[in-house]
């Protein structure tokens, strides 16, 4: 028997869709918040339970699974704050947006230091705002007698 | 590097290699003291560092086990990570962006203006900003503070390109890219800046300041230092007369060793100082060491913290350049007419989309949580860090209920917002989404305190030793051969990032210690060392054999 059943696998991954909805993404990038709940479940019963009950709470009556997007969302508020609810919401939000793929999607480039930084590669390319002054105008003054 | 006995009577111990420690041991070595630096973290070379906040997290943040209590949200949110600081050679300056105000004159003087409210356990400073001025000059040229000495400002990024004109469009008169602690332009044996965007991550070029690679190499330059990575100070040991006689670390390889010293001085970030003196309670002690006042461990401030992140119609990309390279003043003097006394500073920040996602508004979910997400490119962003009040319940104390890999009790945080705390983020707030409204933001998101670097006021500074813990020159009142050399001695918070002010004051009391030890003032402690010794015998004193090799 494997540990969790490929109904809690897929219900999981349809779960972790509903709570961070991202239309563009494909499933590819919410697996890996799957197989990071199937590993915090191996060797471990109390995970595997919690998995298994907040599923079959999610499943009555109709299999979560099968349900339209605004009854997914209805039943995720019914059981928000609960254990399952919060082992995936809590494993998705690291999982989901630590990956490259997503990134990528939410427009993040992600390391920078191997292509030199962003020295000259648009640190300061925005260029729907006048460019602002970067000292402070003498004629402000400060509370800091240092600045100058 | 040299290796000194455990039973040399003649080292300086210094428990930390932060801001403070690793200042302060520099600043002993240059004028020839031999010093013990004991690091609990790993000695990582700047290569190591990783591009990637969830990783870099891992691998530099200090994650041993603390538990929280009390109304703020970190202990719901966060409740084993109350602080967000570093375990690692070079401590939390490994992980800050550079931001570098000094502290307003009538912040030394917090009795005054907080005069008349409750619940607020004020003090003045024993200093004015006249007595740290010379050594806010010295620490801004180590630091190489833009706009000061001569090294220009930075550069405008795309981020602070959104927060300046926020700024113009507010009408707020006094901004700048900062007082920053990265170079612009080569200098000082470091390169400038790449614009990289992954301060909290380690300064993988060390154009940033920060202890690991300018101080600590400097110290071994000397041949003074000893440098022990690895190694977790448990207690700081007294003899009868209540003089300090060195320290018990757990070391590398996980024995047990004490390190005999004639000063010792903590620098462990304003959670552990006060846990290793609470730690060291002895039968002369009961309550813990230094703490015939009863302030070890309380008055514990974090800054105000909040942030404003802003969507546009047009890309940002705030996450490229200098993070936190944008600074306005404007809100920071103290004018109670506002509703809160004390002030607050906006600075520019960014996060990248793991940070974002883990910070924004942590347990959300939802469309709502993710269209945000989906805003990222066209986002801006902007901290605010202000003066939070002292509070004698808000306080550091041992949870003899939870025991950390050592043993040892670990620290319970407590923290309770004080009502004028509250009433300055919610004007904060309000300033920062104003300031992105007025430059055309779609969207404004307040999102709330993160787990905080600025760890401040745990075992302070007092004129009279029923006030606080340690005197003007951080020295304790009841023990005069220990030393707390971090922002653990801050009498108050003020709005300013405290590490410029933690490295003046480490500057002013090296300078304070070495004349003081010259003239004989400082008494030394008598260790028995075979009683002392629970290591076995001590090692044989190598000579510089290792010189420094960590640049």
């Amino acid at each position: 028997m494997p540990e969790l059943s490929d109904h809690a696998l897929e219900t999981t991954l349809r779960v972790a869709r509903a709570m961070y909805p991202h239309d563009a993404l494909p499933d590819e990038a919410y697996e890996k918040v799957v197989r990071q709940i199937e590993a915090d479940a191996h060797g471990n019963k109390a995970v595997q339970a919690t998995i298994e009950q907040g599923i079959a709470e999610l499943d009555e009556p109709t299999p979560f699974k099968d349900l339209e997007a605004d009854d997914q969302l209805e039943a995720l508020l019914r059981t928000e704050g609960g254990e399952y609810f919060n082992l995936v919401r809590a494993t998705a939000v690291v999982e989901l947006y630590d990956n490259p793929l997503v990134w990528k999607a939410l427009g993040y480039e992600g390391p920078s230091v191997h292509l030199g930084g962003y020295v000259n590669r648009g640190f300061d390319d925005l260029d729907w705002l006048p460019d602002p002054p970067i000292s402070l105008d003498p004629d402000a003054g400060s509370h800091h007698q240092n600045v100058r | 590097m040299p290796r000194y006995r455990y039973d040399d009577e003649t080292v300086v111990a210094i428990v930390g290699s932060g801001a403070g420690g690793g200042t302060l041991a520099n600043e002993l070595t240059q004028t020839g003291h031999k010093v013990v630096l004991l690091e609990a973290g790993h000695h990582h070379s700047p290569d190591e560092f990783v591009n990637d906040e969830w990783r870099s997290f891992k691998q530099l943040a200090w994650l041993d086990k603390r538990t929280t209590s009390g109304s703020f949200r970190v202990a719901t949110d966060f409740p084993n990570l109350p602080a967000w600081v570093c375990k690692t050679v070079g401590g939390t300056t490994v992980h800050w962006a550079g931001c570098c105000p000094r502290f307003m004159e009538h912040e030394f003087k917090s009795s005054t203006y907080y005069d008349g409210m409750d619940n607020v356990n004020a003090l003045d400073w024993p200093i004015s900003l006249a007595d740290i001025e010379p050594y806010y000059d010295r620490a801004e040229a180590k630091l190489g503070l833009t706009g000061t000495n001569g090294i220009p400002q930075l550069p405008a990024n795309n981020n602070y390109k959104v927060f300046a004109n926020g700024a113009q469009g507010v009408g707020y008169k006094r901004f700048h890219t900062g007082r920053y602690a990265c170079n612009p332009i080569a200098r000082d044996d470091r390169p400038a800046t790449i614009q990289d965007g992954f301060p909290f991550q380690g300064s993988k070029n060390r154009s940033r300041w920060s202890t690991l690679y300018t101080e600590i190499p400097r110290a071994l330059q000397t041949g003074k230092p000893d440098l022990r990575p690895g190694c977790h100070v448990i207690r700081i040991e007294t003899d009868d007369s209540g003089l300090a006689t060195g320290v018990t670390y757990i070391d590398a390889d996980g024995l047990e060793q004490f390190q005999r010293a004639r000063l010792v001085a903590v620098a462990g970030n304003a959670i552990e100082t006060p846990r290793l003196l609470l730690n060291s309670a002895t039968e002369l002690f009961s309550d813990g060491l230094a703490n015939s006042s009863g302030q070890v461990g309380c008055n514990y401030m974090r800054h105000l913290t909040a942030s404003v992140y802003a969507i546009f119609d047009e890309p940002v990309r705030m996450y490229r350049g200098e993070t936190m390279a944008g600074h306005i003043e404007d809100e920071a003097p103290n004018d109670p007419s506002r509703g809160f006394v004390g002030g607050y500073y906006l600075q520019l920040l960014s996060l990248g989309v793991p940070f974002l996602a883990a910070f924004m508004n942590p347990g959300g979910w939802g469309r709502e949580f993710t269209s945000a997400m989906e805003g990222y490119e066209n986002m801006a962003g902007l901290w605010l860090v202000g003066e939070d009040m002292p509070q004698a319940t808000n306080r550091v104390t041992l949870n003899h209920d939870e025991l950390d890999q050592f043993g040892q009790p670990v620290p319970n945080v407590h923290f309770d917002d004080h009502p004028n705390d509250l009433a300055m983020r919610e004007h904060a707030w309000q300033a920062g989404q104003a300031l992105y409204e007025s430059v055309g933001a779609l969207r404004t998101i307040r999102t709330p305190p993160y787990p905080a670097t600025h760890n401040i006021g745990t075992a302070r500074m007092s004129e009279r030793p029923e006030d606080g813990v340690v005197n003007a020159f951080g020295q304790a009142h009841d023990v005069p051969n220990l030393f707390v050399s971090d922002a653990s001695q801050f009498t108050t918070g003020a709005a300013a990032n405290p590490t410029l002010t933690i490295v003046a004051l480490a500057i002013r009391q090296a300078e304070y210690i070495t004349d003081q030890l010259r003239a004989g003032s400082i008494p030394t402690g008598h260790a028995v060392w075979n009683e002392r010794d629970p290591g076995g015998a001590a090692p044989e004193v190598t000579e510089a054999a290792t010189q420094a090799d960590v640049n």
